[in-house]
Parts: structure tokens; C-alpha cells; sequence
């Protein structure tokens, strides 16, 4: 509209003196941007995530023998195959316990690095802190055959022991759960002091000190001031690390030499080896469940102690 | 014709709660400062952001030179706009950002270079042009966002509480740098602000705006002088305000009547006024025309104690309770009558400095 | 009462001791142990992955170029990530911007979907794709490849890049348009060169989490031109010599290498 008013011509006509239209014409408009916008990480993201998913959950519903042959049907029987196998009890269990102990160690380990990292004011503290996360750059396949390097019967660990006298011959780690807890609670170390780091932020060395000059020796302010604080960040990075663990198959499957036996590896066996997926299918679905019974378990802690 | 002409402008952000700006009715005359001045919340940023296309209104109209751009796009509105944080490029240099505008507007090289020369003289930092934005003090960075703004000539000029983020000393020389600026582009002005003295400085209008609305619009010393509402009266300068009776009015010629006004408590006191105020008001007498001295019998005037006084160098302030009321009286400092905490004072005006206000405080 | 002199104030932090500070170090001696590891044997004469090294040889860096499967899965390890970063950013990137700057009904579901494949063990993922893509005929392409890899890097691109949206000022798009920029304008000349540094940082994560990622790659392409890690993985689960200690080493200084640079170019620190 270009003609020109005067107030009085304005008033009386004005296109817009209805309540709200201007705005609804540009929220329907910006609506449609922001889908035109969202559309194509949509479909990517259905494409590659969300039908593998689902088509993976149906899969489990389906009855297979193995060698590729699926039958199309809708039953229980193949998820609770393993259930009421003693076998896949014990493989569910050792998967189990390998998360909690790996989850366990890696904390121990890690908390120091964290603690360290979180309240250094070195001017290393940079390179330091890169050096904590460089690990995350390489490939689990590279670090994993480290530790096998390091863990072997002529690795670095037992030909040192054996020169130094300690052993007399060498201890079984490579090819073993011990090589691969191991191996595991290095890998996830950068996980576990990176969830740590974000969550010491809460803890000021003012409150250590404060705490110092009212009497505490450096044992009681660790263990009675430091340490509950720094709780939330510990729980996040334990549930970190131990969900990276049960999921985890390269180095249980090399550090393991065949001998160990998880759920990721299973179901690796099943799926490309004896090609039953529905099995397969109902053993990720087994693993995605320990998964979610872990993260509620989280959630409820962490609101208990007000993360 | 006036420059902007707001009609009507409404926003309310949902159905039944106030609106943030009520029926807005402002004209703007070209080559005016006109200042929105109004405590957080008023509207005021609401409105100029309206005026800028950075939101929709709900209701009303803008009208720029006869034009009704209310459902223009902001990108063709052709204003110029200075943010409170100055929003500039922060991965261009000063030069880039001050030629963005000129860019848009599809003007040569050559064109862009002599126009962002001319601009980054007129603010006095034509050597920082190469300069990266992030190495600027804050003061340089408003010029630059100025200078950005002005440098495409537009309609209107607008700015959002530029000044808020300087200290106190370079608020103080920037107002001043705006206000020629300004006057010498004869550029159109819409100045969004809380510091009453700002608005008085720089403007040739103020709009002085209160819960979405305005409560008066008028010239500097209009608003000062004649508030005609008590938000305004407490707004801008201090003020002593009195709920009044009107009992008498003798109009006088040349305007103004003389009022008796029946102060509760206090007894009857003459008083100034726009003619036909009626019933409840309010009595604004301003401190500086408020005396408080020492008792001397004889004297007229409300006797009372003095329960504070603030020295600030230059002046110096009392408060000085007197039954239920306290008054505030302010003073240059002058050496005689020394008044101190816990006298005793006699506090009175001139009749000629107590005026009525028009607002009628009867629903 | 006698006086003492005043104790210097030290603003130390409290864990100052000795034993502490040892403590860290072997944390991080533990951490990096691995990949010391690899860089000593890769150059040990030992025939196996044996200790200690008999001899200093660049043997096993020499008969790397001879490796060809290992060239191999560097080529497709190499156009895989290269690919699905480029497509993730395509995607990711305007997804991110739709769900920080407007509004619109499930913005908060979305932003939890783009997010969620991080909290999904990638074996379950793996297994999915192969489900799918194997009657397709899909599998042991270098699309199976890639269309793996989206889910898995799509949650980098979008944290980084919603953290740079974030935290920008968003007065300067405003400034943009009443200087009269239209909304691609804004994005191209404005918005994009802000969130530049967060949207490198993502992409550079995304390319590396796919470029070192073996579980989805040896699902769904095990045969044909298998990625880098595959390889690997084949390689040292049947031999026990140290070439590919030599190539691990390199691949090392690789990603230490982009990271560098891209630090010094874009800034990263301000990005994570």
C-alpha cells in the first residue's frame, strides 16, 4: 500500500486493526521454514537409525534356525529362547559383571586425572587435558591390540615380571576376561574423566579451604567434603562407562582371543556367522533392556542425590 | 506530514493478559529525536522493535511518510537501527560491517568505499577502518554501530538503549556526540530509554510510557514543567506529590487558573493549574522549589524535623517530616542556614510552584 | 606471647602433596599405555608381538606401502568419512538452526531424536542395518558404509552446532535484517560465519568418529572394500607381527595432525 493517508483515512481502513493476523501469517510461515529445515536430518535419521531399529525389534518376533532362514510369524518364543537358556544366563551375567567391574576400576583410575584436571590452574593444563582425550582419536581396534601387545604371554607386563623374578611363568591375561576388563577400563577412561570434569565444576577449592581452616586434616576434607560433591559427576561417568562396556565388541573379541564370551560378541556370532537373526534380534533386545533398566536405575540415584 | 505516524499500535503477547503496548497513538515530525522513556516493561522496546519490523503487532498501524509499512518485511524497510549490545559483525572488520547496509543496497565498490569513509569521519574513528570489531572499547563500537546505521540515509533511525552499556563519564560525551550527529543528518529519530536524563537532554519530543501506554508526549521542558500525570510527575525529577481537594478556581487570563486546594492535614493552600480541574488531584511541588529552613516565629509555613539530609557537593537534600507526610526539599549548597538531622524546620512554597495536576484521581 | 612471622599464603590448590601428583602421573602412564606400546614395538625387530624389543628397525613402516589391503581400507576409510560428514553437515546443520531458532510443535522430541543414537549401543544399531541392508542387496557397498555412519555422527554435528547457536548474539542476524538482508542473506553472511568454529569442531568429530569407527563397518560391509579399521581388525586377529603397529602409529599422528590444525585455524577450545 503506497498511496498515502492521512490518520483519520488510516484508521478508518487499516487492513491490520483486526486483532493477531500479522502474527498468525508469520508464525504459519515460520513454521514452514523450520520444516523445510528439519525435513532432510529427519529422513537421514529414519533411514539410518530409527527403521534399523524397529525393523531389528520386529526381527525378534520372528522364529529362525540359522543359515538365513526366517519365518515370518509373530511369537515370544525366540526372546525367550535365551531366557531360559543357562548359556546366554551366563553370558548375560559375565556381561553384567564386566560392566560393573570395568565401570567400577575405570572410575578409580580416572578420578584422580579428573579431580587433577578440574581444579589445576598449571598453564599445562591444556596440554594435559588433550592428553587425557588424545586416546579418543584413535580407533578401539588400535588401542585394543596395545593392551594385547602389552597383556600377551610375551608382552610387555609378563616379560618384565618374568625378568624381574616376581612370576615364574606367565600370568594368563590376553585371551582372558582379566586382559579384557583391563583393556576396557583404559579404553574408557577419556569418557569417564571428561562426564567427571563437568560435573567437579561444583566443587570450589574455596570449600576445601574453608573446611581446612575449621579444623580438617586433607583425609577428612577428601572424604567428607570433596568426595560427596563430587558424587553426581562419579555417578554419570560409572553409567557412562559401563553402558560403553556391555555394548562394546572389538576388544572383548580380540582381547578375549575367543575365549570370552559377551552379548556384543554373541550376537555378532549370530548374525554373521550362523546367520539366525531373529536370535540375534532377541539378543540386542536383551542387551537394549539391561541398557534401560541401568539408565531408570541412574536416573532415580541421581535425583536422590541432587545432581 | 509527519515522518511516522503510529496508529493504534497494539501487542498483546496472549489472549487475556495486559498487552505489552496498548493502543499506541504517537506522531513523529521529521528531523525530530523523539525518546520512548519508560521504566522496564513499559513497552517501549516493544514498540520500537514494532517500528523496526523485528516484531509483528497484534493490532494498528505504522505509517512511515503517508506509507503504511505495518506489513512490510523488516529488510525493506530501509531504517537503521543501533542495538543495545551494537550487534556488530563480529567476523568482519569495521569497515565490512559499516558497508554491510551499503552492500544489500547494491552499491558499487567505489560507492561503498567513499560513502564508509564519510560515515567513519562523521564519528571520528576513520583510522580504525581495517581494524578487526572485537579489539574495540565499547565506546568505539557504538560509534561504529552508528555510523553502520547511518550510513545507508535511512527513514528512521532507531535505537535501543545504546548508551546503557558505557560508564557513566562516556555516557555523558556520547549523548552529546549523538545529539549532533542526529541534528546535523537531520535524521529522523526513534531513542529508546530508561534514564530520565538522557530523554531530557537529547530530545526534541519525549513519549514518557507507562504499563503499554503513553502517558504524556511532549517537548522536554513540557514534560518537566506541566506533568500531567503523577507517574510522569515521579518519573522525571524528583517530585513532592500531595492528594488534593480542588475547592477554588479563579481563572486568570493567559491560561493558567489559581487554585485553592485543600491539602488533608494541612489546611487550604493556593495553588497553579491548567483551567476546569475539579475534585481529587494531585499537588506536584518539585524539590529544588521546596524550602526547608530553620524556625523563625513569624514565618509561615508546615513546621516539622528534619529526619534525613544527603549532601551531594553541589546541593544538598532534607527530608523533613511534618505529621504523616514526609517532604523533600533540595537546596544549593550556600554556607548559611546549616540545617542538620533532628531539627526543627518550617518547609514552604510559592504558590506559583505548586501545581495541579490534570490527572483526576476519581474513577 | 611470642609472634611468629606470618605463613605466606599460598594459593595452591589443596592436593598439592607428593603423593597425589604420583598418583596422576600413573593414572595417566596407565592411560597412554597402550599407545606407547604401539609406537615401541613399530619399531622392534621381533618377529612377535614379543618383549623387550631385540633391535631398532623402520622395517614395518617400509612394507607398509606393500600392505594393499591396507591401502585399501585407507581409500575407503578415507571417502566414507569424507561423504558422511559432508552429508551430516548438510543435514544436521539447518535441523540444528530449525531447533534453536524457531518454533515449532515437538521441537523438544527432536532435538531429543538428533541426539538419541549416542545412548543406543552401536552393535544393536549394527545388527539393525545389516537386517535392513542385507535383503537390499545394500550391504558391502560404500553406501551401506555410509548410511551407518550417519546415525552414529549426526548427535556431533548437532551438539557443537547447537552450542554455537547457543551462545551467539542474535542481535547481529537482527542488525542484518533491518540493514536489509533476507533470511538466506542472514544465514550465509551472518549466522553461518558466527557458528563456523562450532560446526567445524562437529564435523571434524564426525569425521573421525567415522573414520576410526569398526562395529558398523564390519557389520554391514565385511567383504568388498571393507574401511581401515576392518582390516585391521582381520589382520591382527590372525597375525602377530608388528606392521600394523607401524600403521596404527601413523594413523596416530594423523588424527593428532587435524585436530592441530583445525585448532589452529578455527579455535576449537572455544567449540567444546
Amino acid at each position: 500500500m503506497t498511496a498515502t493517508q492521512t490518520l483519520a483515512e488510516a484508521r478508518a481502513t487499516g487492513p491490520y486493526l483486526a486483532s493477531g493476523e500479522q502474527e498468525k501469517r508469520t508464525k504459519r510461515r515460520n513454521r514452514r521454514i523450520a520444516l523445510a529445515l528439519v525435513i532432510p536430518g529427519i529422513v537421514g535419521l529414519a533411514v539410518s537409525f530409527l527403521f534399523p531399529l524397529v525393523y531389528m525389534i520386529r526381527m525378534a518376533f520372528n522364529e529362525g534356525s540359522g543359515n538365513g532362514i526366517v519365518v515370518e510369524t509373530f511369537t515370544f518364543s525366540t526372546i525367550l529362547d535365551p531366557l531360559t537358556d543357562s548359556y546366554y544366563w551366563k553370558v548375560t551375567a559375565d556381561t553384567f559383571l564386566m560392566g560393573l567391574v570395568v565401570g567400577v576400576l575405570c572410575i578409580v583410575v580416572s578420578y584422580p586425572i579428573a579431580l587433577f584436571l578440574a581444579r589445576t590452574q598449571s598453564k599445562w593444563m591444556g596440554l594435559l587435558l588433550a592428553a587425557a582425550l588424545a586416546p579418543l582419536l584413535t580407533s578401539a581396534v588400535v588401542r585394543t591390540y596395545g593392551w594385547m601387545v602389552l597383556l600377551g604371554d610375551d608382552g610387555l607386563v609378563n616379560s618384565t615380571l618374568l625378568g624381574i623374578g616376581l612370576i615364574d611363568s606367565p600370568i594368563r591375561m590376553a585371551n582372558s576376561m582379566s586382559g579384557v576388563i583391563i583393556g576396557l577400563v583404559e579404553i574408557f577412561m577419556p569418557y569417564a574423566i571428561l562426564a567427571m570434569i563437568s560435573g567437579f565444576g561444583r566443587i570450589s577449592t574455596q570449600l576445601e579451604e574453608a573446611a581446612g581452616s575449621l579444623g580438617a586434616n586433607k583425609a577428612k576434607v577428601f572424604f567428607r567434603i570433596t568426595l560427596p560433591l563430587s558424587l553426581p559427576g562419579v555417578l554419570t561417568a560409572f553409567l557412562l562407562v559401563f553402558v560403553l562396556s556391555i555394548s562394546t565388541f572389538v576388544t572383548p573379541r580380540l582381547l578375549g582371543g575367543g575365549v570370552v564370551q559377551v552379548l556384543a560378541t554373541e550376537i555378532y556370532d549370530q548374525a554373521t556367522g550362523l546367520l539366525n537373526w531373529p536370535f540375534a534380534a532377541a539378543l540386542a533386545i536383551i542387551l537394549l533392556v539391561l541398557f534401560g533398566a541401568v539408565i531408570s536405575v541412574y536416573q532415580a540415584l541421581i535425583k536422590k542425590i541432587g545432581g | 506530514m509527519d515522518k511516522l505516524s503510529l496508529v493504534g499500535l497494539t501487542k498483546q503477547y496472549a489472549q487475556g493478559i495486559a498487552p505489552a503496548v496498548d493502543r499506541l497513538d504517537m506522531n513523529v515530525e521529521e528531523g525530530h529525536l523523539v525518546s520512548l522513556l519508560g521504566p522496564s516493561g513499559c513497552g517501549k522496546t516493544t514498540t520500537l522493535r514494532m517500528v523496526a519490523g523485528l516484531m509483528d503487532p497484534t493490532a494498528g498501524q505504522i505509517l512511515v511518510d503517508g506509507s503504511d509499512i505495518t506489513d512490510t518485511p523488516v529488510h525493506r524497510r530501509g531504517m537503521g537501527m543501533v542495538f543495545q549490545s551494537y550487534a556488530l559483525f563480529p567476523h568482519m572488520n569495521v569497515h565490512e560491517n559499516v558497508a554491510f547496509g551499503l552492500q544489500m543496497r547494491k552499491k558499487s565498490k567505489r560507492e561503498q568505499d567513499a560513502l564508509v569513509t564519510q560515515a567513519l569521519e562523521m564519528v571520528q574513528l576513520g583510522h580504525l577502518a581495517k581494524r578487526p570489531v572485537k579489539a574495540l572499547s565499547g565506546g568505539q563500537q557504538q560509534r561504529i554501530a552508528l555510523a553502520r546505521a547511518l550510513v545507508v540515509e535511512p527513514t528512521l533511525l532507531l535505537l535501543d538503549e545504546p548508551l546503557s552499556n558505557l560508564d557513566a563519564k562516556l555516557r555523558e560525551t556520547m549523548r552529546t556526540e549523538i545529539r549532533q550527529i542526529q541534528q546535523r543528518t537531520r535524521a529522523t529519530t526513534l531513542f529508546v530509554t530508561h534514564d530520565q536524563d538522557e530523554a531530557l537532554a537529547m530530545s526534541d519530543r519525549i513519549a514518557v510510557m507507562n504499563g503499554g501506554l503513553i502517558e504524556q508526549f511532549g517537548a522536554p521542558s513540557e514534560v518537566y514543567e506541566r506533568p500531567r500525570t503523577r507517574f510522569v510527575a515521579n518519573f522525571i525529577g524528583r517530585a513532592n506529590l500531595l492528594t488534593v481537594a480542588v475547592r477554588e478556581e479563579s481563572p486568570q487570563p493567559g491560561g493558567d487558573s489559581r487554585y485553592a486546594v485543600d491539602v488533608p492535614g494541612f489546611g487550604v493552600f493556593p495553588a497553579v493549574g491548567e483551567p476546569g480541574l475539579r475534585g481529587q488531584r494531585t499537588l506536584l511541588i518539585r524539590p529544588h522549589r521546596l524550602s526547608a529552613a530553620p524556625v523563625v516565629p513569624g514565618v509561615d509555613g508546615l513546621d516539622g524535623v528534619v529526619e534525613s539530609l544527603s549532601y551531594t557537593g553541589d546541593s544538598v537534600s532534607y527530608t523533613v517530616r511534618v505529621g504523616e507526610q514526609l517532604f523533600a526539599a533540595e537546596r544549593l549548597t550556600s554556607g548559611a542556614d546549616h540545617l542538620a538531622q533532628g531539627d526543627r524546620a518550617t518547609v514552604s512554597w510559592r504558590a506559583e510552584d505548586a501545581l495541579v495536576l490534570p490527572e483526576s484521581l476519581e474513577e | 606471647m611470642t609472634t611468629t612471622a606470618p605463613v605466606p599464603f599460598r594459593k595452591k590448590f589443596a592436593w598439592g602433596g607428593l603423593a597425589f601428583k604420583t598418583v596422576v602421573v600413573l593414572a595417566y602412564v596407565f592411560l597412554l599405555a597402550p599407545l606407547l606400546i604401539v609406537f615401541v614395538i613399530s619399531f622392534s625387530s621381533n618377529r612377535y608381538l614379543s618383549f623387550p624389543p631385540e633391535g631398532f628397525t623402520f622395517e614395518w613402516y617400509q612394507a607398509l606401502p606393500q600392505q594393499t589391503q591396507f591401502i585399501e581400507g585407507l581409500q575407503t576409510s578415507l571417502l566414507t568419512a569424507s561423504i558422511t560428514t559432508v552429508i551430516v553437515l548438510l543435514i544436521a546443520v539447518p535441523a540444528t538452526l530449525a531447533i534453536d531458532r524457531y518454533d515449532f510443535v515437538g521441537k523438544a522430541a527432536l532435538s531429543g531424536l538428533f541426539l538419541s543414537p549416542l545412548l543406543v549401543p552401536t552393535i544393536v544399531l549394527a545388527l539393525g542395518l545389516v537386517l535392513v541392508l542385507g535383503p537390499l542387496g545394500l550391504t558391502n557397498t560404500y553406501t551401506s558404509i555410509v548410511i551407518g555412519h550417519i546415525a552414529i555422527t549426526v548427535p556431533y554435528v548437532v551438539r557443537t552446532t547447537l552450542m554455537a547457536l547457543q551462545t551467539s548474539d542474535t542481535s547481529c542476524e537482527e542488525a542484518a535484517r533491518v540493514l536489509g538482508a533476507n533470511g538466506t542473506t542472514v544465514f550465509w553472511r551472518v549466522t553461518l560465519p558466527i557458528i563456523r568454529p562450532g560446526v567445524i569442531a562437529g564435523a571434524v568429530m564426525a569425521f573421525i568418529v567415522s573414520f576410526d569407527e569398526a562395529v558398523i563397518s564390519l557389520f554391514v560391509a565385511e567383504s568388498g572394500r571393507p574401511t581401515l579399521p576392518v582390516h585391521v581388525l582381520r589382520y591382527v586377529e590372525n597375525s602377530a607381527d608388528a606392521v600394523v603397529a607401524a600403521l596404527s602409529v601413523i594413523l596416530i599422528l594423523f588424527s593428532v595432525l587435524i585436530v592441530v590444525i583445525v585448532e589452529r585455524v578455527v579455535g576449537l577450545k572455544n567449540a567444546l
